[in-house]
């Protein structure tokens, strides 16, 4: 059944492609396969569609998603960058983010767009109606970015497309961050809906549901953004879909059926013979240092189904899967895949047929000698977390490290807090943690520039930019102190006792001139506010009502009761009625008695 | 109102309402003893239940087990030779147990001075990362190398190691294929759990947690390394033994007599009984026939402990910092071998992991009669209540007497409450109402003054016990083996001195109380009124945090609200002096120890450590509301000794 369903699909976009094929240079997608330390994957999709400004402005749309177009359209939209994300990079074992952390939002989801506006109460209003129609379209609460969770950023976003120097006094910059969202399927489908080929071909045919959100960490990013060419010709719109997600090569290759893990049996553990209490019921476990042997449909549960027509069929842009793996590493794959070595010795590429089922398999490791790919380091680590206890204040502090050892490392860092978390910016301290000497260690000097928008109470939250920097080999601490405010009643969530989520901190590395500039976020904050008994309300409501529909009933009761003396009653013809009736039945009953009574008399007798 | 005030100003004037008072005051005494002794009857205890249902205790299977069991052998050789070898080593084996499990490692040291004694040590700790997880909640397993009792920790340390291997086996020791489905690296859990191996029981899990949350002294303790999120449950492993054990024995006070949220406690007895088959014990109670005696005897063992206010196990450091923590002891000898504990303890954080929000469902404050049993505050707090009400009552009683004329209290003189002669004499003042209806100006300087500064004057004795030693020592901080002898010496004496003034103290003050400043009936009135006023105060705000430490206090100071000055009776003021002397805190203190056979030396240097350390107020309580208060009253009685030698002199 779904043979027949793809080999239609197959046909009838083969037909589609033939009639398109000038136009296909406007689709383009990419898988990136990269494996990371200890035992992990980095899966890398990558789809890019392009749609002239002008048939955007009439509204024919080919490639670019109708459904987003028109709304980009209807809220004055010029650029646009929504996140899904899950899960936290582990910056330590896995090294650099992909893209650099420019196509990765913080837990939950983040957006952020450029909106043309004369004023700032129309861009508010754009901005509403752009998050409401987006809420709609992602099936996520992108609604509940209201007033207090949106900031303006000054220095940490620049527009990343171009645009005409008439529009950009008329741009607004607003973001807004929704830390708890829980993404998932839902959130998926409707991604997969906005490519050409839905999921059905292509890369896309292997992305699950069920293996993306049991990902390590997964994000799903889409940036819309004009593009002019530089030979002048006419502008595009480009629209750039990603998915990243770090996959458990184990935990992947588990079979769904059967996904308890049990421990294993003894005889597969590796035990350390040397140690002189080794035993068949002693072992001490060791590490083995081979690579997993995994292939494209153990780890997607899936294999890839053909490629996508729509792409180029020539050219670089035709290999649709890549793997960033040492050229050693013999790797097999399906029939009919063209294999693409670049030189390097550590990027290998697949051209794909249109209609048949793709996979690979990375056997086991054969020896020891075959490099893993190297790693690049990030420019800076960052983790932030609260310091302090109790219910009534508390501080954030955020370790920023530099780990190289000659270059100093300036960065942007931004922080969007709620209105409840009332900082005290006197408190805002860097400190230099292995402060030598001669190394600036004030304030001062590590802190270059603040942007600071105080909150105020209901209305907007924090907004906090700071421009700083950490020099070489060296770890500054950046902390400051906040109140926790006590929260009316009815603004609590229902599971007020878990706290509040505070949207992760964004740190934009400022690199070099022409680059564009890298971006870490920290991880997203829990945050315990006082909380009342929500039990005793509720106990104090059951209570009153209690004596309301006491008091109410018995004053209701001796309003509208009349109290009349029996003797007042009159007798009716229904009363007199049923009394015959009555003292008739009585007497029939009481005659049969007494028959049965002397019947009984006479049989003793 | 306008008819409530007459009515009150009469009862105000009514000298029969004096009277009465010493008798509402035993009165409520009384009710209050033997409402704490009904608490354990079925009426007024109630069973436990899960109050979250997030938890779900005892709903999973547990799969730990099997050739985790091999591992778990090993490493408990590993723990023995590392304590043979010396502490050195410790923390970097650890460290590398961790991290041939594919986790994340950090060390933190510590260490404190407090009685001129150093504690000091490495603490391990790896963080198991959710694996779709946000780092915003963790949960800690904690085993402590030694335990409370200075025990080697070896099956307790070796369970966690195992389980932390156990909960993140990656890194790609074995080969998944498509026969073996066996392969680990669960996405079950949705928070972090952090592995905790402190180098001791009673130091490194404060000085973890305070790193934890910012709150040490960076010259005592080094700042974490690695952190995760909020903290929503701890529990501790206690097993320091290699055979099987028969029961868990499950503790739960916390620092200064805070509890954790009894849903935990619950939830701890719920798996280990309901779903392990494995007995639990709390306070000791090794046999528990579940009869009256047994659950008084539980239920008083858990006041004691909670009143010390001391850390009892590992776990009692996070209880202030508003974590929840429990320690499971391994103890007896019996069936259940170490995999039964680490399913326990696997199926506890099942559970924990479970929970969407911090525990807050359930009680905070409750005393446990037996494992399934618990008494709630609003049951219990009554009877410390009515005790501490007696000391407000007599305060009042004495503020109302002291405000008559002398001639009104004339008839009411001797009046002390146990004879029911002093109620006829107040029949007779009846007599003349217009007479006692006149308020008397009350001198308030003198009684003011000497309550005030009674009061300030426990800060001596909490300074010299917490601080003497140190203060000896301070130059050089002695470490263990040599420091146990001369500190404990030092102490001791210290105590016993201050013992033996304490003993001459009030008869010093009555000598000089009398002879400098000859207080007219009045103010001695007037110094017990504020005394008792200030005891039932403290004692009564004391009540809503810490229960037991106030009743038991309320219990040990009732005779204050009795000791009056008989100058006429001086022999009987002797006997009461000598009574009095025997309540002391510092004689209590005695009694204690020799009753609990523990050294009083040992008890001053735990106390002066939990001053240090834990942050423990007991002690305030003890020589700032508790002494000052017995002083006042022995000052009183000894004072009528002084005036009635004056009498016989002159």
């Amino acid at each position: 059944m779904t043979i027949l369903a793809l080999s239609f699909l197959l046909s009838s976009l083969v037909v589609f492609f033939a009639s398109f094929a000038s136009a296909s240079a406007d689709y383009h997608e990419r898988l990136l396969l990269r494996p990371l330390p200890p035992s992990s994957l980095l899966a890398s999709f990558n789809f890019r569609s392009n749609a002239s400004s002008s048939s955007f402005e009439q509204q024919n749309f080919r490639y670019f998603p109708r459904s987003l177009g028109q709304i980009l359209q209807h809220a004055n939209t010029r650029e646009l960058h929504l996140r899904f994300s899950l899960g936290r990079w582990d910056a330590e074992s896995w090294g650099e983010r992909p893209w650099g952390g420019t196509r990765e939002g913080g837990t939950g989801v983040e957006l952020w767009a450029w909106v043309e506006a004369v004023s700032d109460e129309e861009a508010d209003a754009r901005w509403l109606t752009l998050t409401n129609a987006l809420s709609g379209l992602f099936c996520a609460s992108l609604n509940f970015i209201d007033s207090t969770r949106t900031i303006r950023p000054v220095m940490s976003f620049q527009p990343s497309g171009h645009h005409s120097n008439s529009t950009i006094p008329n741009l607004h910059l607003l973001h807004g961050a929704l830390p708890r969202e829980p993404v998932c399927t839902e959130n998926l489908t409707p991604f997969l809906k906005l490519l050409p080929c839905k999921g059905k071909a292509g890369i896309s045919s292997l992305l699950d549901g069920h293996k993306l959100f049991d990902a390590s960490w997964q994000s799903m990013s889409i940036d819309v953004r004009p593009v002019c060419p530089e030979d002048g010709s006419e502008c595009i719109l480009e629209i750039d879909q990603t998915v990243d997600m770090v996959l458990d090569i184990e935990r992947s290759k588990r079979h769904r059926d059967n996904p308890i893990p049990r421990p294993r049996p003894a005889e597969e553990l590796i035990c350390d013979p040397t140690k002189p209490y080794a035993s068949d019921e002693i072992c001490y476990p060791l590490d083995s240092a081979f690579d997993q042997p995994w292939s494209l449909s153990e780890v997607f549960g899936r294999p890839m189904k053909g490629s996508c027509p729509l792409t180029e069929s020539d050219g670089e842009d035709s290999e649709a899967v890549c793997i960033n793996i040492s050229d050693q590493r013999g790797i097999y794959s399906s029939p009919g895949a063209v294999e693409h070595k670049y030189p390097g010795g550590f990027f290998r590429c697949y051209k794909i047929l249109d209609d048949a089922e793709f996979d690979f398999v990375i056997p086991k490791g054969q020896s020891e000698n075959i490099p893993s790919t190297p790693l690049d380091h990030p420019l800076l680590y960052a983790e932030r977390s609260f310091t302090g206890h109790g219910q009534e204040r508390g501080g954030v502090q955020t370790l920023l490290t530099n780990p190289s050892h000659d270059s100093p490392v300036e960065f942007v860092y931004l922080e969007s807090l709620p209105w409840f978390m009332k900082t005290y910016l006197h408190t805002l301290r860097a400190k230099l943690n292995n402060a030598d000497k001669n190394s600036p260690s004030d304030k001062e000097s590590l802190i270059k520039e603040i942007y600071y928008r105080p909150a105020l109470d209901r209305h907007r939250g924090t907004q906090l930019e700071i421009r700083m920097l950490v020099p070489a080999a060296s770890t500054v601490t950046l902390s400051y102190d906040f109140e926790k405010a006590v929260l009316r009643y009815t603004e609590y969530p229902p599971d007020a006792n878990r706290g509040f989520d505070v949207a992760p901190a964004i740190i934009k590395i400022t690199t070099p001139a022409g680059k564009p500039p890298l971006y870490i976020r920290t991880t997203s904050l829990l945050l315990p506010l006082p909380t009342p008994d929500f039990s005793m309300p509720y106990n104090v409501i059951i209570l009153t009502s209690t004596v309301m529909a006491l008091a109410f009933g018995s004053i209701f009761n001796l309003l509208v009761r009349r109290f009349v003396a029996a003797d007042e009653v009159g007798t009716s013809w229904h009363l007199k009625a049923s009394k015959r009736i009555a003292g008739k039945i009585r007497g029939l009953t009481r005659r049969v008695r007494r028959k049965g009574k002397v019947e009984t008399e006479a049989k003793v007798k | 109102m306008a008819l409530i005030f007459p009515a009150v100003s009469t009862l105000h004037r009514d000298p029969r309402l004096l009277g009465y008072s010493p008798y509402v005051s035993t009165l409520c005494i009384v009710i209050g003893v033997v409402w704490l002794l009904l608490l354990p009857l079925n009426e007024y205890s109630r069973q436990t239940y899960i109050s979250e249902n997030a938890l779900l205790p005892g709903q999973v299977h547990t799969y730990f087990g099997g050739s985790e069991q091999h591992v778990f052998k090993a490493y408990k050789r590993e723990v023995e030779v590392l304590n043979t070898n010396g502490t050195d080593l410790v923390a970097a084996k650890l460290d590398e147990i961790f991290k041939s499990a594919g986790l994340k490692v950090a060390r933190q040291k510590y260490e404190y001075t407090s009685s001129g004694k150093r504690h000091s040590g490495e603490n391990v700790y790896s963080i198991l990362h959710a694996p779709r997880g946000d780092a915003t909640e963790a949960v800690v397993l904690v085993a402590a190398w030694r335990n409370m009792s200075g025990e080697l920790n070896e099956s307790g340390v070796a369970l966690v190691l195992t389980l932390a291997r156990y909960f993140k086996s990656t890194k790609g020791q074995f080969l998944c294929n498509s026969r073996a489905n066996h392969c680990l690296g669960w996405s079950l859990w949705s928070k972090d759990i952090i592995f905790l191996i402190t180098a001791d029981s009673k130091a490194g899990p404060q000085a973890w947690v305070d790193a934890y949350h910012d709150a040490h002294s960076p010259t005592s303790v080094s700042s974490l390394p690695l952190k995760g999120g909020v903290l929503q449950g701890v529990v501790v492993v206690d097993y320091p033994f290699s055979h099987h054990f028969e029961s868990i024995h499950i503790v739960y006070d916390g620092i200064n007599g805070q509890l954790p949220n009894l849903d935990l406690f619950n939830t701890a007895v719920s798996i280990a009984s309901g779903q392990m088959g494995i007995g639990t014990v709390l306070q000791q109670m090794w046999k528990h026939d579940d009869g009256y005696r047994d659950r008084l005897r539980t239920m008083l063992r858990g006041m004691v402990n909670q009143g010390l206010g001391h850390a009892s196990g590992p776990h009692s450091s996070f209880i202030p910092y508003h974590v929840d923590a429990i320690t499971l002891q391994a103890v007896g000898e019996g069936s259940h071998d170490e995999m039964a504990l680490g399913r326990t303890v696997e199926s506890l954080l099942r559970s924990l992991n479970n929970l969407l929000e911090h525990f807050h469902q359930s009680f905070f404050f409750y005393l446990l009669v037996q494992a399934n049993r618990f008494v709630s505050i609003g049951t219990y707090l009554p009877s410390a209540m009515l005790i501490v009400v007696n000391f407000t009552i007599t305060a009042m009683s004495l503020w109302v007497q002291s405000g008559r004329p002398e001639a009104a209290n004339a008839n009411l003189r001797g009046h002390s409450g146990q004879t029911t002669k002093s109620v006829k004499a107040d029949r007779v003042a009846d007599v003349t109402p217009a007479q006692s209806a006149a308020v008397a100006e009350r001198k308030l300087f003198l009684p003011l003054v000497f309550v005030i500064g009674a009061h300030f004057l426990g800060v001596v004795p909490l300074y010299i016990f917490n601080r003497s030693s140190e203060k000896v020592f301070s130059p050089r901080p002695i470490s263990w083996p040599r420091a146990t002898n001369m500190v404990y010496q030092m102490i001791t004496i210290v105590f016993f001195s201050f013992t033996a003034f304490n003993f001459i103290l009030p008869y010093v003050s009555a000598v000089i109380l009398e002879c400098y400043f000859h207080p007219t009936r009045q103010e001695i009135l007037l110094i017990k009124s504020f005394s008792l006023l200030l005891l039932g105060m403290f004692l009564s705000a004391l009540a809503t945090l810490n229960f037991s430490l106030a009743f038991l206090i309320g219990l040990s100071s009732v005779p204050l609200t009795f000791v009056h000055p008989i100058p006429r009776h001086p022999k009987i003021a002797a006997v009461a002096g000598i009574f009095m002397s025997l309540l002391a805190p510092t004689m209590v203190l005695i009694c204690s120890s020799i009753y609990w056979e523990i050294p009083v030396g040992n008890i001053l240097i735990e106390a002066a450590f939990g001053w240090d350390v834990w942050g423990m107020w007991t002690q305030v309580v003890v020589w700032c509301v508790w002494w000052p208060a017995w002083l006042t009253g022995t000052v009183l009685l000894a004072s009528s000794l002084v005036k009635s030698s004056n009498k016989q002199r002159s």
